[in-house]
């Protein structure tokens, strides 16, 4: 009874008889649009803090019998909601218990939002990358349930995370099945070559520029070595220099109020797109590495997993700067090597590569039709492994 | 903190300390050699010139020359490397140009750096040029780019349209090394604005031995491999000129007879060629006039070949690699024991040229 009125639900005495009355309605933030994951054709809806009206985003989408939800209790004091939700025989039990064994788990006092829940729950704490993909779209959650995931959220959070992930999961976005597959597909493929040009393109720059002249081609090489020639610092500094600028501008940005972030635009755009090369700061080969390393970066959908990438390219700046292309290899090497090693809920972050699973790439590396998606994705080891049907 | 972690730091700072002391090549601080010229001094030792370009827009010049006179290139590199301020470095190297004169002494023993060297890379271009070859690199052609700049293009484009063959480090010492084939190179000459293209050096090991002219090279060119997008020129008679474009080539090799003392083999060539140019008397509408013409530029060039032919076997210079479909014919015994040069200098070779109209052009 206590409990329930610390929920806010009121008690009435009648007799011998005690009544809870729910007649709880917090004030909550209206149902707006993602601001972290904007999409230009599809729904709009975003989900908010409050627990109860998420449920409700999501049932309105899946009105299935089969939907399930669990709800467990987390933080010592705050004693927060957390919600675990599944379609029944379509998601692997396995994972659902495992996730609701490791928040049980949890000692900690109180939990504020689901992407730091997820930080005391994944396989490894210590890794860059985040393990588990969160979502603020209704759509986004339900798709991923409809794929045999498992999701979770706390309540008082607008994110919803989902269980497994694969790294490959976070370069996808909901505009994808929104778009003709074929526009859908050159997307996806646009975002790894983003991937590949924000950890390598500053890192080349300084590695090429560092020790292997050899490769510059003929017609770029006066040039580079022209801009090159009034830069008093070796080509690692000029690029830390620069680099870390781009991230001061886009910190600035982030925390500042929208009118405010336009003025930090013009501000970095001008002194350091065009002054910082007219003083002989740096060299005008290497602002347009930097620029477009950091645009792209901003291309991975994923908030989280682009600010990854940007601090796993200073680790690959530094080692170009220093071993050159060797450097650079080795780095890419145990970056590769770290994610085979990392897990998510105990089954592979890399899949469908390793483990491989081609019949599952079509959905990763490219957006087939509908019709081509027969299959649930193998890494959420769905018991109802064919789409469009529900055994027992 | 943990062992683990104080090992990890050391690590990163053993890095860190090794910045400032690895094999460094930042890029301002380098002068690129883009072409390197050879030629022979009297007393037997080698006059190498070479041409850099200065990456300053505000200098008047566009590339600094120096020559040196030294026993050999790397031997030079060192010299060179006293008289400027940048480190001198061989990994942008596009152009090696040898004279006639220390072609003709065999090129394998002098510049056994280029092949070694991890630096130099195989696509450097050869060209001999006929004259001295320091004289042609020091100048500046004024209505041309850089002379570097010049020669590279100059070649790349020439070998793009196969008026002369592609012969880099790569290409001349895979035929050098090769049984049965001999290199060639072309050859390059100053002139009073220009630099020209001067026929085509053949080779026997690595000496130069003799050239054919430009004006052949396309033979030569569709006798030795297959072509493509290449264009010929024929005069038929005085004042009659056909000339064909979008040629094609194939050349099949037959080995009709081959033991350890003679050879009797057949080259035959197939062109496809679109009619560009034709100023002769017949009406190119007419089918059996096409075939006519077609006819009669067969055996012109038929002629040509077999002229061409016969003055590399007078040399014993096997610039085609006949010898190589001899020796796929033979035992590798029998090659073994078989003088090639020998047997090729009296060898019955017939070459066949059988040319195709493809079209006639847009107007008839």
């Amino acid at each position: 009874m206590i409990k329930g009125i610390l929920s806010g639900n009121v008690a009435l005495f009648h007799e011998s008889d005690t009544y809870i009355v729910d007649v709880y309605g917090p004030a909550a933030r209206a149902i707006e649009q993602s601001q972290t994951e904007t999409v230009i054709t599809g729904p709009h809806d975003a989900f908010t803090e409050q627990a109860n009206s998420n449920l409700s985003l999501i049932r309105e989408r899946l009105k299935s019998s089969h939907l399930k939800v669990i709800k467990l209790e987390v933080g010592e004091v705050a004693k927060s909601n957390a919600y675990i939700l599944y379609i029944k025989d379509i998601a692997n039990m396995d994972y659902v218990n495992e996730l609701a064994s490791r928040i049980k788990a949890m000692e900690i006092d109180t939990v504020y939002d689901t992407n730091m829940l997820i930080q005391c729950i994944d396989d490894n704490p210590s890794s860059i990358f985040p393990q588990f993909i969160s979502t603020e779209r209704p759509d986004t959650a339900v798709s991923k349930l409809s794929d045999g995931k498992v999701l979770c959220f706390l309540d008082g959070s607008p994110s919803i995370v989902s269980v497994p992930a694969s790294f490959f999961e976070f370069f996808t976005s909901s505009d994808d099945y929104y778009q003709r597959w074929a526009i859908g597909s050159a997307t996806r493929l646009l975002r790894l070559v983003a991937f590949i040009i924000t950890i390598t393109f500053t890192a080349v720059y300084v590695s090429i520029t560092t020790f292997h002249y050899e490769m510059i081609p003929e017609h770029l090489l006066l040039s580079l070595t022209e801009s090159r020639n009034r830069v008093p610092f070796p080509p690692l500094y000029e690029a830390l220099l620069m680099e870390t600028t781009i991230e001061l501008l886009r910190e600035a940005g982030a925390r500042l109020p929208t009118k405010i972030g336009q003025t930090i635009g013009i501000v970095g755009g001008i002194v350091i797109g065009q002054s910082a090369v007219q003083a002989g700061f740096t060299s005008n080969i290497l602002v347009i590495a930097v620029a477009s390393s950091a645009i792209a970066s901003f291309v991975v959908p994923n908030y989280v997993m682009s600010a990854s990438i940007r601090l796993v390219r200073f680790g690959l700046i530094i080692l170009a700067g220093l071993l050159g292309n060797f450097g650079l290899a080795a780095g890419i090497a145990a970056v590769v090597i770290h994610l085979s090693g990392l897990t998510s809920l105990g089954s592979s972050y890399l899949s469908p590569v390793a483990p491989f699973h081609s019949s599952d790439w079509k959905d990763v590396f490219i957006r087939a039709p509908f019709s081509l998606f027969t299959r649930r994705p193998s890494q959420s080891k769905s018991p109802n492994k064919i789409r469009n049907k529900m055994r027992k | 903190m943990s062992k683990k972690g104080v090992r990890i730091v050391a690590a990163f700072l053993v890095i860190m300390m090794m910045a400032g002391c690895g094999d460094e090549r930042i890029l301002e601080r380098l002068g690129f050699i883009e072409s390197q010229s050879f030629d022979l001094l009297p007393n037997g030792k080698l006059r190498i010139t070479c041409s850099i370009p200065i990456a300053d827009p505000q200098s008047e010049q566009n590339r600094k020359v120096i020559a040196i006179d030294a026993e050999s290139s790397k031997d030079a590199k060192l010299e060179f490397n006293k008289k400027t301020s940048l480190t001198l470095v061989s990994g942008q190297l596009r152009n090696l140009l040898i004279s006639k004169s220390v072609a003709e002494q065999g090129l394998w023993d002098k510049f056994d750096t280029f092949g070694r060297d991890p630096a130099i890379s195989p696509q450097v271009n050869i060209s001999i040029v006929n004259g001295n070859a320091g004289h042609l690199l020091e100048k500046d052609y004024k209505q041309h780019p850089p002379t570097d700049k010049y020669v590279n293009r100059l070649l790349g484009k020439e070998a793009r349209a196969h008026t002369i063959p592609k012969m880099t480090l790569y290409e001349f010492s895979r035929d050098l090394l090769d049984d049965g084939i001999d290199s060639i190179a072309p050859i390059i000459k100053e002139e009073e604005d220009n630099i020209t293209l001067d026929g085509i050096g053949l080779f026997m090991e690595s000496k130069y031995v003799t050239k054919i002219d430009t004006e052949e090279a396309i033979i030569l060119g569709f006798l030795r491999g297959n072509l493509q997008r290449s264009a010929i020129d024929v005069e038929l008679k005085k004042g009659q000129q056909v000339m064909f474009n979008s040629l094609t080539s194939k050349r099949k090799v037959k080995v009709e007879h081959a033991d350890t003392e003679r050879a009797k083999v057949a080259i035959h060539v197939h062109l496809k060629g679109s009619i560009l140019e034709y100023t002769g008397p017949l009406k190119l509408d007419n089918p059996s006039n096409r075939r006519e013409i077609a006819k009669t530029v067969s055996e012109h060039l038929t002629e040509r070949a077999n002229k061409m032919v016969k003055f590399m076997q007078k040399h014993q210079v096997d610039s085609l690699g006949i010898g190589q479909y001899v020796r796929n014919s033979l035992s590798h015994n029998e090659w073994q024991s078989m003088n090639w040069r020998d047997v090729y200098s009296k060898a019955d070779i017939k070459c066949y040229v059988h040319i195709k109209i493809r079209n006639i052009g847009k107007s008839s």
